[in-house]
């Protein structure tokens, strides 16, 4: 989807960079404001509704039985697609998945996947009969900048408040999903010419590359990703690696803070 | 589909009794009997009664009822000062958007330049920012744009920002009084459009000011404190 | 449809599973405006259905194939989230939601005053999030209210509302399990303020007798429905109330 970026938009954010101010009067590594809400989807066995700044999400989980593959016989399996269809903005024309939305689901996947958070052992039922499948989907609502990051926060969110129906599926009691830690994203998007924390809609409209980083207990790198056209340099990369080690905690604990 | 009546000092046109509150109506409900009184925007004759086809507030301004709509998209009429910006350009024309289910289209010969043919990039390409008229709008709505005229011209500097059909009359205030005050307190050049959109240029303070100015309306623009809280933010400004 | 003999759909006191009469409507909770990125938007809570819309437009009607000179065209997207039933649904082509979306689209284009936007299009996208039986109801519920929301003229509101037949008892509003073991279901879209029907299908089996009484439930649950959509829309814009 092609967007028409106004000139004077980029010359604004430019300028306004030049004075270590942004559009809406943040700092260069201040986010917007996050609400998180779990266990709101009805027939969902995980969920989160994540807002972000004016950024509207949900991400649901749902689990299935199936035959492990044969190569992995005592697996089960994780997968996460993300949805970004014409309901979360103006610029989303109707079609087939758009390059965008698989990136999209794609980045939360493997930040999540990558971490080991969830023990693909443990989803065994019967070895080389059965096991369990785990689906997270995303489901964009409301597309004000930043999808990235309320994507990933909703997923590993829904993922640690979902309870295995096990009931449903005969294999014994429900019981609590195990997830052995909270992997979360943080995006930076050059505006104005410099990497910045969280960026809005107008800030996305006139800025140009982004990078994703998905940070686990104690900071280790589980995914990264850069996206649209532009270059950094490793001295812009470590800034913001700094920034994230401090601001993907903090995002974990609003997900750990809702399971009390 | 005629313009807004009463758009300037919403309680003063409405004819409403001071101290009395403008009834907000939805899709369908009837306002009141139609005999006697003429359909305006937002309403709909049915048999005996005048309804409402929008949400918005009931006017009455002599003898023509009408509503005051909560939200419109931006229709272009044939004079109308518009901010556009520019979506793409062929050899001798320009697309704009502006801010309308349609764009503009600005042909060479209504532009400000003498264009050589194939040159017209050179002048506005892609994402620049024009103020132009609406010269005229057919049926189908193909809207052409005109840049001659007194003060239209490429904007090259300042920020664009947009804001509510609906809140433009209250930015501007009686006779544009409060859009008079604001340039003065934010020591910027404004022009407020028809179509929604608004061009500040000045110091970056005076941008950054006007910047929270256009958040206030955004928030408070349909209350009756605004022009109160309008009036503390530019009497802070100015003692600042 | 046809039912299943071996399950109980009415207690032994007349009353149905869930304790509600049998003219009795689930709880409803509607709110407007609740998705900034939109023109319009809508929310609306229907027993445990939860659908959501947007409305974006009017906009210039691509591609030209589906412009239309004289008015504009609605286009409706009706679709289930993969976590909106008990068991996932795959993402992608659904002939079930098409087909949905298309007579969705004509009922909104029977009230929405589309000669006034030649050659242009209005979005409607009606996510469905969570659901248990009328899910296409409510997403006209909701689609209704997104548009109103989004100042697109409308000569009236609509409300979508369903009744049914269950142990040859005509019953209004039914939820899962009557859905699945029931006799007959019959969807509506109402013009609340004129009593006009804009949505129509049905499935199952009715006497016209047992049809009737099906229109008398879904007409004044319509109406019930409709002051929560005017409630919903004026909480929204109240605080803004440009009176004294």
């Amino acid at each position: 989807m092609v967007e028409l970026v106004p000139n004077l938009l980029r010359q604004e954010l430019a300028s306004l960079a030049e004075k270590d101010q942004r559009i809406d009067g943040r700092a260069r590594w201040e986010s917007r404001q996050i609400t998180l809400e779990t266990n709101c989807l009805y027939n969902a066995e995980g969920s989160a509704k994540v807002t972000w700044g004016e950024t509207v999400i949900y991400a649901g989980v749902k689990f299935e039985v199936r035959t492990p593959w044969p190569d992995r016989p005592t697996q089960g399996s994780l997968m996460c697609g993300a949805e970004l269809r014409p309901v979360a903005g103006r610029k989303y024309e109707p079609g087939p998945p758009s390059p965008e939305s698989i990136e999209l689901g794609r980045v939360v996947d493997r930040g999540i996947r990558e971490s080991g958070c969830i023990d693909m052992d443990s989803l065994c039922i019967i070895p080389g009969e059965k096991v369990l499948g785990i689906m997270i989907d995303i489901h964009v609502l409301s597309d004000r900048g930043n999808i990235f990051d309320a994507c990933a926060l909703g997923a590993i969110a829904a993922l640690r408040t979902a309870i295995v129906p096990a009931e449903r599926f005969d294999i014994g009691e429900d019981y609590p999903l195990s997830v052995s830690m909270t992997p979360t994203m943080c995006s930076f998007t050059r505006v104005g010419g410099r990497y910045v924390l969280d960026a809005n809609e107008e800030e996305e409209l006139g800025g140009d590359e982004r990078i994703h980083i998905t940070l686990g207990d104690e900071g280790h790198l589980h995914s990264l990703q850069k996206g649209l056209k532009g270059t950094f340099t490793p001295a812009e990369f470590d800034e913001i690696l700094q920034v994230a080690q401090q601001r993907c905690a903090e995002l974990a604990e609003i997900v750990n803070s809702k399971e009390e | 589909m005629g313009r807004l009546v009463g758009r300037h000092g919403d309680k003063e046109m409405s004819g409403a009794k001071e101290g009395a509150e403008l009834r907000l109506v939805t899709p369908g409900e009837a306002i009141g009997a139609s005999s006697g009184v003429r359909a305006g925007t937002g309403t709909l004759v049915q048999g005996e009664n005048i309804i409402a086809t929008k949400v918005g507030w009931v006017k009455d301004n002599n003898g023509v009822v009408s509503v005051d709509p909560i939200h419109s998209a931006y229709m272009p009429r044939s004079g109308d000062l518009v901010i556009g910006v520019v979506e793409s350009v062929r050899n001798n024309l320009w697309f704009a958007d502006v801010n309308g289910p349609f764009n503009g289209l600005l042909p060479m010969s209504l532009a400000p330049w003498k264009v050589e043919f194939g040159a017209a990039r050179v002048h506005m390409d892609i994402g620049d920012i024009m103020l132009a008229r609406v010269q005229e709008v057919d049926e189908a709505h193909n809207i052409v744009l005109t840049m001659k005229g007194v003060g239209l011209r490429k904007l090259k500097d300042g920020i664009m920002a947009n804001i509510s059909m609906n809140h433009i009359s209250r930015l501007r205030g009686d006779s544009d009084s409060t859009l008079n005050k604001l340039k003065e307190v934010s020591d910027c050049r404004i022009i407020v459009a028809e179509n929604g959109r608004v061009w500040v240029d000045g110091d970056s303070e005076g941008i950054s000011f006007m910047r929270k100015v256009f958040e206030l309306v955004r928030n408070d623009g349909h209350k009756a404190e605004f022009n109160a809280s309008l009036d503390a933010m530019m009497n802070q400004r100015r003692n600042a | 449809m046809g039912g299943y003999g071996d399950v109980q759909l009415l207690r032994d006191d007349g009353l149905r599973l869930d304790g509600r009469k049998v003219d009795e409507m689930r709880e409803v909770k509607i709110e407007a405006g609740i998705l900034p990125a939109a023109d319009g938007s809508a929310w609306v809570q229907h027993g445990l259905n939860v659908a959501v819309c947007a409305v974006y437009g009017p906009m210039e009607a691509h591609p030209r194939k589906i412009q239309r000179q004289d008015r504009a065209v609605i286009d409706v997207r009706y679709n289930m989230a993969p976590f909106s039933t008990s068991d996932r649904i795959r993402p992608g082509f659904n002939r079930r939601s098409r087909e949905i979306s298309k007579v969705t689209a004509e009922s909104l284009e029977s009230v929405v005053l589309v000669e006034r936007f030649p050659r242009s299009k209005i979005r409607v996208e009606i996510e469905i999030l969570a659901a248990e039986a009328g899910t296409r109801c409510v997403g006209i519920t909701a689609a209704s209210v997104a548009l109103a929301d989004a100042g697109i003229p409308m000569r009236d509101m609509i409300v979508g509302v369903a009744s049914g037949k269950i142990e040859d008892t005509v019953v209004l509003d039914l939820d899962k399990a009557e859905d699945n073991y029931g006799q007959a279901d019959l969807p509506m879209g109402i013009l609340p303020t004129t009593g006009e029907i804009a949505f129509l299908q049905m499935d199952g089996d009715l006497s016209v007798e047992e049809y009737n009484t099906c229109v008398e439930y879904n007409m004044k649950a319509a109406k019930e429905i409709h002051e929560l959509q005017i409630d919903a829309l004026k909480r929204r814009y109240e605080e803004k109330n440009g009176g004294a």
